[in-house]
């Protein structure tokens, strides 16, 4: 049968049984924006650290009472170790000002807290061209037992515990998303389902005057096809809009704004968009395999 | 029994038994010619609806052997089901209409189903539904037509393809005896054609005088009258 013939029946029948059409797009589109928050926050907890990962660092915080005299000294001594890229030198003060900075519109919270209580450190950033784990452990040891330094900390530990964190967000969220996945096709299914039984007499109707089944599934697939689609795109405009909603809320701290969060990428949203059409025709599929008996 | 030469449908001792122990059909051997116009009578319940069933594969037989046009019904393929069903046009006792939908749209169903595009049909769908006295109603609900009238749409939407064979199954049994006899008419007319028909009914007055072929359902046998 042509596609052109089906189109028009699918359109005829979307525009008779408006009310069931509508429904079940309702609940594409919830089963698509919950699927899409997932992804979202997903996407975002990778970049997060993706890009501390990439701000490798050596802090050496140095005894407080660690006369100023000895810092050239010690910066020298630093440079002279193998696959340092930069030092940098912060002094108490710095150190303070940042804490004032990131702070920023809460500065308050630091008043009356004596400028000098952070201890002066030196950031160390290893040569990417040299940088492997083991180079910042041995480095990071070796400082350490320097009397001048109070406490080597290097950045690789934490970005590794954000990446075993982030790791285990990740299969906690792809394990979520397939629990949603079974869940959601139970529910599509069977609202999908539920239209195909309300039609079930004007389905064996078709039969008993000679419809292929052809010609009887071609209206129902496009049908659930554009329920599919129209669904998660209704779910990604509003996805969008949470998204945005939220993020102007969180993006007054200039930690959040630093860090670029993102919605989901154009190729993502063509794979949500062309898989929810899909699964919705494979489960109208699915209903009517019962009333054509195949 | 006219010859089995022209034999449009055949049935070689066909049974039909409902689990445990009640039989529709038993053995029945039956040979209905091209051209042919029977009535099938019988008292309610007798197993005319389960006969016709068979005959457009609806339902199976238990035993024996159906042939339609020359085809074994048992040798059809899920695929080649609407095939056959092209070649039989039904009506239903109890309608089967989209009641939702138009007469127009239930009569074009089954020309649409052949692939026939609006305009392709159109023309023929006005000719039958007026044919049936129903063209100023073409565009009306079904649900919206007085129980003889939705008759008149199921018995339009079983002739509009124009199929050899005609099953009626009791379809004057909503009509006053003027719409039946317009009813039977038509059969007539569409026998004069050439059409192969089928009438069940359990209206005695329909045959009585009638020169054509009578064969009542008794206790599961088929007998002529």
């Amino acid at each position: 049968m042509p596609l052109g013939i089906i189109f028009k029946r699918a359109l005829r029948d979307i525009r008779q049984n408006l009310v069931t059409h509508i429904m079940t797009t309702i609940v594409v589109a919830l089963t698509c924006l919950v699927f899409i928050f997932f992804c979202v926050f997903s996407i975002n907890l990778q970049r997060v650290a993706d890009r501390f990962g990439k701000e490798l660092a050596i802090v050496v915080y140095l005894k407080k009472d660690l006369s100023h005299e000895k810092i050239p000294s010690l910066y020298q001594r630093i440079l002279t170790l193998e696959g340092i890229e930069n030092v940098k030198f912060v002094s108490s003060e710095e150190a303070f000002n940042r804490l004032e900075n990131y702070f920023k519109d809460e500065k308050e919270i630091l008043e009356g807290v004596d400028p000098l209580f952070l201890p002066p450190s030196f950031e160390i950033q290893i040569n990417r061209a040299v940088y492997n784990p083991g180079r910042v452990i041995s480095i990071a040891n070796e400082i350490s037992k320097w009397k001048e330094v109070e406490k080597v900390q290097y950045g690789k530990e934490w970005v590794d515990r954000l990446e075993s964190f982030s790791k285990a967000v990740r299969v906690a969220v792809i394990a979520s998303a397939i629990l949603l996945l079974v869940m959601a096709a139970f529910v599509v299914s069977n609202t999908i389902k539920l239209t195909v039984y309300a039609r079930q007499d004007e389905i064996e109707i078709m039969r008993l005057v000679g419809a292929t089944n052809g010609f009887i599934q071609g209206p129902f697939l496009m049908a659930s096809f554009f329920q599919g689609i129209s669904g998660s795109l209704a779910a990604l405009i509003a996805g969008f809009f949470c998204y945005e909603y939220v993020v102007n809320i969180i993006s007054q701290s200039g930690l959040i704004r630093s860090l670029n969060l993102q919605f989901l990428p154009p190729s993502y949203m063509l794979v949500i968009v062309l898989v929810s059409g899909f699964f919705c025709m494979a489960g109208t599929a699915m209903a009517l395999r019962r009333f054509l008996k195949l | 029994m006219l010859s089995g030469d022209q034999a449009v449908i055949e049935l070689r001792q066909v049974h039909k038994q409902y689990a445990p122990d009640i039989v529709a059909l038993e053995e029945v051997d039956l040979s209905i010619s091209k051209g042919e116009f029977v009535f099938l009578t019988g008292p309610s319940g007798a197993g005319k609806s389960t006969f016709l069933r068979m005959l457009y594969k609806a339902e199976e037989p238990t035993k024996g052997t159906i042939i339609i046009d020359g085809v074994d019904l048992s040798s059809l393929s899920k695929s080649q089901i609407p095939q056959l069903r092209r070649k039989v046009g039904v009506i239903f006792q109890d309608f089967k209409l989209l009641y939702n939908k138009t007469v127009f749209e239930n009569v074009a169903l089954s020309l649409e189903v052949l692939g026939l595009k609006k305009s392709q049909l159109d023309n023929r769908v006005r000719q039958v539904v007026e044919g049936v006295g129903l063209s100023g109603k073409l565009h009306r609900k079904a649900v919206q037509l007085s129980g003889g009238e939705q008759q008149r749409v199921a018995i339009a939407r079983a002739v509009v393809n124009r199929p050899p064979i005609i099953l009626a199954d009791e379809p004057t049994g909503n009509l006053d005896r003027k719409r039946t006899m317009e009813v039977v008419a038509l059969m007539e007319e569409l026998n004069a054609r050439g059409a192969t028909i089928i009438f069940a009914t359990h209206d005695d007055a329909l045959f009585k005088n009638t020169h054509r072929r009578v064969l009542k359902l008794k206790d599961g046998k088929i007998e002529e009258v």
